[in-house]
């Protein structure tokens, strides 16, 4: 488990949504540079709200958010080009006639600003950004015929091409067989400890990353807690949320009813 | 076919197609990629309505055009950054209504203007110095300022929200290509028509879009194929005597369908279907 160090992104009594339809309500949570962060909550619960807000996709309609040393309170801010993204699975046509390594350039694209072509300097970074996640070899294949597992690889080698300071994954692991999801989740374990990044990581599996977040941030439009597994993964806490979908089995398993929303 | 080479009109004319190839099969690619491809047909109805209401009321219907045609787009982007109503929907609204308007104003008219038809079919053959000088002009700003955002165009049109997320202004780039898509599709109408132009910007890019994986290689294949059938298809049109809007086109289809028989997609998944 890393220290907590200085904030990175700090949420101050923040909203988001519209007026009538609140996503998240009076949200206030100081995320720490370096930290391994589970982002946990049932199905509509604002989990992907909080990410897009710290993306800079959405502005808060009250309160602050604080991004880096900057008050993200106007949307469009520049720092997102330090924050490296892989959206929920469905988001990207995966037919999209694209090299692997063409996606990955993308990742270069927004730091690169306008009028400003791809060097090779930006190839070289998408390559290392690759060789991270084991994915070099594939680089002049069409990313629609790699399995779902490996485009995810691929996905996330373009966050890492932006050089972030900040990774966030909305449900990495939707949609891939069980082995695929454990690689996903050990290469994102991986990147956190070797690259020193901030992850946010969604998900519904909660038992995947229980052992390796260092906290986590259970959601349900409120905040409901923001602490190390141990101290949020208990009956009480979880009840407040989940109601009467969860169910912990005796080997200790959380289990809860809208785990496979995702169709 | 080498004396036909000679006239200066077909000089211009093959010049003109070749321009107008090339402008519509770069443009269909981003166009093909981020689902556009109905905004192009009816960004070229609502631009016919402007030509037939330059010719009632003698304005300048290429002027008018590009009114109405950019109207026509912005309208729809502002419809789908909303999500107030389904694109296919705003579109099929302001389709309908330009072209019903196009159609009034010819109405309006007291004499049969055989000029407002060569848009509606196009009539590359009568393409003349000044409306080639236009063409060139507009193909030239409209592929400098694809080329200068190419990479932009590119990430919007694969995901426009990780581009906005990742730093890029992904809603002005929709708008910068809302906005080429309705230029091009101005500059297009004398050669192959209002009807017709949106085939030339749908399937060079779509034959192209058979035959690769990669990105600098659909816009490539796209551009060649799309030269290649305008240029061809006033040439069949000339040698024989035939309307070149449909000469183009069917040539075109034609590639198309030849290049889904024979692309390496198909072949990969008939492959892929016999070994299950």
């Amino acid at each position: 488990m890393s220290n907590p160090r200085e904030p990175i992104i700090r949420f101050d009594h923040a909203s988001f949504g519209f007026p009538g339809l609140i996503a998240l309500q009076d949200i206030s949570l100081t995320i720490y540079e370096g930290e391994f962060v589970g982002v946990i909550g049932p199905n509509g619960s604002g989990k992907t709200t909080l990410c897009r807000a710290v993306l800079g996709l959405l502005a808060p309609v009250e309160g602050h958010l604080h991004i880096f040393d900057c008050a993200c309170d106007e949307l469009r801010c520049h720092h997102r080009a330090k924050i490296g993204y892989l959206p929920q699975k469905g988001v990207v046509d995966r037919n999209f006639p694209v090299t692997v390594l063409e996606t990955v350039m993308m990742g270069r694209y927004g730091a690169l600003g306008l009028f400003k072509r791809p060097g090779r300097k930006d190839r070289d970074i998408a390559l290392e950004a690759l060789a991270q996640v084991a994915m070099e070899s594939h680089k002049d294949n069409a990313l629609g015929h790699l399995s779902g597992g490996q485009q995810q690889r691929v996905f996330i080698a373009r966050a890492l091409a932006q050089q972030p300071k900040v990774l966030i994954l909305d449900e990495p692991t939707t949609g891939l067989d069980i082995t695929a999801q454990h690689n996903v989740i050990e290469l994102v374990q991986h990147l956190h400890d070797e690259l020193k990044l901030t992850v946010l990581l969604i998900t519904h599996d909660i038992n995947m990353i229980r052992s390796r977040v260092d906290r986590l941030v259970l959601l349900k439009t409120r905040l409901f807690a923001a602490a190390p597994p141990t101290e949020v993964l208990k009956p009480e806490i979880l009840h407040q949320v989940y109601g009467k979908d969860l169910v912990i089995t005796e080997k200790d398993l959380v289990i809860v009813e809208d785990y496979h929303h995702h169709h | 076919m080498l004396d036909l080479l000679a006239y200066d009109f077909m000089q211009r004319s093959l010049l003109a197609a070749a321009m107008v190839g090339g402008l519509c099969s770069v443009i269909g690619v981003f166009v093909v990629l981020r689902g556009l491809a109905f905004v192009g047909a009816g960004t070229s109805h609502a631009a016919f309505a402007g030509v037939a209401l330059g010719y009632l009321m003698g304005w300048p219907p290429l002027l008018l055009a590009i009114v109405f045609g950019l109207a026509t787009v912005w309208i729809t982007g502002w419809v789908e950054e909303r999500g107030r109503m389904k694109l296919d929907v705003s579109i099929g609204i302001l389709y309908t209504t330009t072209m019903a308007l196009g159609i009034l104003f010819i109405g309006l008219m007291k004499t049969y203007n055989a000029e407002v038809y060569g848009y509606l079919f196009g009539s590359v053959l009568s393409v003349t110095p000044e409306e080639l000088q236009i063409i060139g002009a507009l193909s030239v700003l409209v592929l400098g300022l694809l080329l200068l955002f190419a990479k932009e165009l590119y990430f919007i049109a694969f995901d426009q929200e990780m581009a906005e997320a990742s730093g890029v202004p992904a809603r002005q780039i929709f708008f910068l290509l809302l906005t080429l898509v309705a230029l091009t599709v101005v500059v297009s109408l004398k050669t192959v028509g209002a009807i017709l132009v949106f085939a030339m910007i749908l399937i060079p890019a779509s034959t192209a879009y058979q035959l690769t994986h990669s990105l600098a290689a659909l816009t490539l294949y796209s551009a060649a194929i799309g030269i290649l059938t305008a240029v061809t298809g006033v040439l069949i049109s000339a040698l024989w005597d035939v309307p070149s809007g449909p000469a183009i086109v069917l040539l075109a289809t034609t590639v198309f369908f030849i290049s889904v028989f024979f692309s390496p997609k198909r072949v990969r998944r008939t492959r892929l279907a016999h070994s299950h």
